[in-house]
């Protein structure tokens, strides 16, 4: 940023902020002007991807209209403020580091664990789910309006059971054909069941997330086209912390999910042809790769940076409870308060007694994705604690906040 | 010149070079308007309708702290609702005095964000927002994220604050014949400089009535005075503005109470009410109540009907506890249903503020006077406001008595965890036979039993109510079953 500031206080003008920036063509950065951009990124890489992401979001013109078309490796991606404890079963993220020979590791290798900027719940990506993101003027924003958009290019590929329902998601009708409806409306389908209580919950296709600010609005969204891992993806998703922990944040809303059988290709073609139809560009859109090349770019390195630390991942969690209570097998009651993803108090009572152990004051403070052993850790948060009471409570947290082994920080 | 260096350095958009110029501009204008009136106050300014229906997001951080010195659009913080991460920006200039809420407390549409000690000149429009009005819909399009918006039309009135208007750069152009195409309040942000503007409410005059003779029908100062000018024998057409505003609608946030009641009712919305109504002859019990004032020391000491119901009930529920047990419905595949020992009935009142429900507790210890005390008591306080929060919890079963004010048959809902609740109009004389087959006049109450059927079923239900209805048309079956 210190190049961009030396250029702006001569106040001349956009030329000076271009000489800054080198190494990234002239070309690209007069193209963040443009009224109308579309962009795909050749990197699975989803810290890139979506680093790259934000800074369209940060830097386009605010009347420009962006589509950003990506596909991540295996990786979650959990909503800004969710608590990735609770949301992620964290043990199977890691194979390698994980100990306990009850889990089987599902063969999917190293899956990267991201936090997103938008809101919402926590999705999967691989590369069967093609993500597509619109950045536009908030003026113009609407929350189905781009989810419509996908819906028609979806339609136009075949996929007519394809629309829009009540949470802006796109889901897939089943059943049998009911009614004719109107073609236009991208809410209602031939196969839609009115509501009743018998109604089967249509398979979700696509999610959706927003990130609003003063002079734009983001909308992104995943599309699950054929990813081979729907199976094991419930595996991912559901935490055993879960039932223990206690928290405020956004919790997820799951659904069932379904692969709408189309390849990437063909649903990127079908989402330009209909971003190009919307945003009519006299000009003809130029559909420009993204990749590596732009973490040249200092805010997209630093935005790199920051979404790959582990701090952005796990400080970013919300207050929240987790407590053995719950727990009929535990034999000691123990709660700890976890307040911007370090330990803030606790306490411990043995089972049928009523003293209570208050947390020792030095590990205030401690990061819990920090924590290499937890009965190390028990040992010195509560005193007082045996070696078999605190062998059988630290394989507890050890089993519901899994230690967090180096993650590899390599750019694909 | 520090501020100009500081608005200078801020990360330009490829496009805004004229828009920079505006701002600086805007800024050097600003001290030149210093002259006039300076607003030094401090205001909540308070979280706008993010549209969604949404009444409360998650605040995931601050940008500022107390004592921070904010410009117009410099971030205050990021909340959350549901799917959407939301920037918020402050629409003045000014210092933080005071943040409402902590990282990860739930903030409240309409309810004070921070307190800003606002250092720039404020409109009436800016005071509407300040009072919550940010939640009006789009100009025209169909722009339903309400906070984007209103930041921007506050911008476009800053852009416009300049004597000779520099050259708009054509991104910003379309947004002003949409916003003037929009009805009503919107549209006096294009209409006139925050002086105008200022001028118009000294002069006491509405600035749709004057004509505009700048550029794109701004109002000028020339304007204003020439209409006041003119306007002395027109003295009405000042009114008529004001006579539509009164009619028009108005967005109100819940009261505390609404919302209290919203929440309560919307998960009452998962039980299933069946109603059981009891027509009961309480000729009897008047005439008794009638014979204990007579000795009343004071007007406030006679006995209404109510303590007499309540013990009523108590003593019904001897028989018939299940009526008085509590559902956890938390978990729906284990649902746990617990018998309370204690009676203890949630007395429903209509306050000024609305419907307030304290609970008096051990109805199954006290006696009828005793019960007849405690509601007077809950009264006062209620109308004093000295109900503590402690008044309301805890409540087994709920009495709602709109006899006051009316009511035949009711048909009230059911608070969680409370299994049944019991609904009493007013009552009224009624023709009826005796046992002799004469007619005969009979003061008629009708109770109306509301239960939960996945708990209660009709049979019990009704049980209970013949039962509470014997009681209290014999009151002497009352006096043996006392303890």
């Amino acid at each position: 940023m210190i190049t961009l500031n030396r250029a702006c206080t001569r106040a001349r003008g956009c030329q000076q902020l271009l000489i800054a920036c080198r190494r990234l063509s002239q070309s690209a950065l007069d193209r963040l002007a443009q009224p109308v951009q579309s962009y795909i990124s050749t990197s699975r890489d989803p810290y890139l991807n979506l680093s790259i992401e934000h800074y369209l979001l940060q830097k386009s013109a605010p009347e420009s209209t962006i589509l950003l078309l990506y596909v991540n490796r295996p990786s979650i991606i959990i909503g800004r403020n969710q608590n990735p404890w609770l949301e992620v079963n964290l043990a199977l993220l890691n194979p390698i580091q994980q100990s306990q020979p009850e889990t089987e590791p599902p063969g999917l290798g190293n899956v990267d664990l991201v936090r997103r900027r938008s809101g919402g719940g926590t999705v999967f990506h691989d590369e069967g789910n093609v993500n597509w993101t619109v950045i536009c003027p908030p003026k113009a924003f609407t929350r189905d309006k781009h989810a419509e958009m996908v819906v028609r290019a979806l339609r136009s590929c075949g996929v007519e059971r394809s629309r829009v329902n009540e949470r802006h998601d796109i889901v897939l009708d089943q059943g049998e054909r009911i009614a004719d409806v109107d073609p236009d409306d991208t809410h209602l389908t031939p196969y839609t069941r009115r509501a009743g209580i018998w109604e089967i919950k249509p398979p979700k296709v696509s999610g959706s997330a927003y990130k609003l600010t003063r002079q734009r609005a983001l909308h992104h969204g995943t599309c699950l086209l054929s990813s081979p891992n729907l199976n094991i993806i419930p595996d991912y998703l559901h935490s055993p912390a879960k039932p223990h922990i206690t928290a405020r944040g956004v919790e997820s809303v799951s659904s069932p999910v379904g692969n709408i059988l189309l390849s990437n290709e063909h649903f990127i073609d079908a989402v330009r042809s209909r971003f190009d139809k919307m945003y009519h560009s006299s000009k003809g859109i130029e559909h420009v790769e993204v990749g590596e090349g732009w973490l040249d770019l200092e805010p997209v390195q630093q935005g790199y940076a920051e979404l790959k630390s582990r701090e952005w991942t796990f400080l970013q969690t919300p207050q929240f409870t987790i407590s053995t209570s719950a727990d009929p097998s535990a034999t000691m009651e123990v709660e700890l308060t976890v307040r911007n993803g370090a330990i803030s108090g606790g306490h411990l009572r043995h089972r049928g007694s009523a003293e209570l152990v208050d947390l020792d004051e030095r590990s205030v403070g401690q990061r819990v994705h920090d924590i290499t052993s937890w009965p190390e850790t028990l040992s010195q948060m509560f005193a007082g604690v045996d070696g078999t009471e605190r062998h059988r409570l630290g394989a507890w947290f050890e089993r519901m906040l899994p230690v967090q082994g180096t993650r590899s920080r390599m750019v694909e | 010149m520090r501020t100009l260096l500081l608005r200078a350095c801020r990360p330009l958009n490829l496009t805004s070079t004229s828009r920079l110029q505006t701002q600086l501009l805007h800024a050097v204008s600003l001290r030149s308007l210093h002259t006039t009136h300076h607003l030094n106050i401090v205001k909540p300014f308070l979280l706008a309708d993010i549209g969604e229906g949404i009444t409360e997001c998650q605040l995931i951080q601050w940008f500022v702290q107390p004592g921070a010195r904010v410009e117009q659009f410099d971030k205050l913080c990021e909340v959350q609702s549901d799917k959407a991460s939301v920037e918020i920006t402050s629409p003045f200039d000014g210092v933080i005095k005071k943040l409402h809420y902590d990282p990860d407390d739930m903030a409240i549409t309409g309810k004070p964000l921070v307190d800003i000690d606002i250092q720039s000149e404020i409109t009436e429009e800016d005071e509407a927002k300040l009072a919550g009005g940010g939640g009006e819909e789009g100009a025209g399009s169909a722009a339903k994220e309400s906070i984007g918006e209103h930041e921007i039309r506050v911008e476009g009135a800053a852009g416009v604050d300049v004597a000779e208007p520099a050259a708009e750069n054509p991104g910003s152009q379309p947004t002003h014949p949409d916003r003037r195409r929009s009805s009503g309040k919107q549209d006096h942000s294009s209409l006139a400089t925050p002086a105008v503007r200022h001028l118009t409410k000294e002069m006491k005059v509405a600035i749709t009535d004057v004509r505009g003779t700048g550029k794109d029908g701004r109002v000028l100062k020339e304007d204003v005075h020439r209409h006041v000018a003119q306007s002395t024998q027109q003295q009405s057409t000042v009114h008529t503005p004001m006579q539509t505003s009164a009619r028009a609608d108005r967005k109100m946030p819940l009261t505390p109470i609404q919302t209290q009641m919203f929440k309560l009712m919307t998960r009452s919305l998962n039980i299933p009410h069946f109603l059981y109504t009891c027509a009961t002859d309480v000729s009897s019990l008047t005439t008794l109540r009638k014979t204990l004032n007579i000795s009343a020391s004071s007007p406030d000491q006679r006995l209404t009907q109510l303590p007499f119901i309540l013990k009523a009930v108590s003593l019904a529920f001897q028989h018939h506890p299940l009526l008085n047990s509590s559902l956890d419905s938390t978990d729906p595949a284990k649902p746990q249903l617990t018998y309370r020992s204690a009676h203890s009935f949630g007395v429903a009142i209509d306050t000024p503020s609305g419907l307030l429900v304290p609970v008096i507790r051990n109805v199954q210890d006290l006696s009828i006077n005793e019960i007849a005390a405690q509601l007077r008591q809950l009264s006062e306080k209620a109308r004093d406001n000295k109900l503590a929060p402690s008044d309301f919890s805890g409540a087994s079963f709920t009495i709602s008595n709109i006899g006051n004010i009316g009511g035949g048959v009711v048909s009230p809902v059911i608070s969680e965890p409370q299994v049944a609740i019991l609904g009493i109009g007013r009552s009224k004389i009624v023709p009826a036979f005796n046992q002799q087959g004469e007619l005969v006049k009979v003061e008629e109450l009708v109770f109306s039993w509301s239960a939960d059927h996945r708990i209660v079923d009709g049979a019990e239900c009704a049980r209970c109510a013949e039962r509470v209805k014997n009681l209290l048309e014999k009151p002497g079956k009352m006096m043996v079953e006392m303890r």
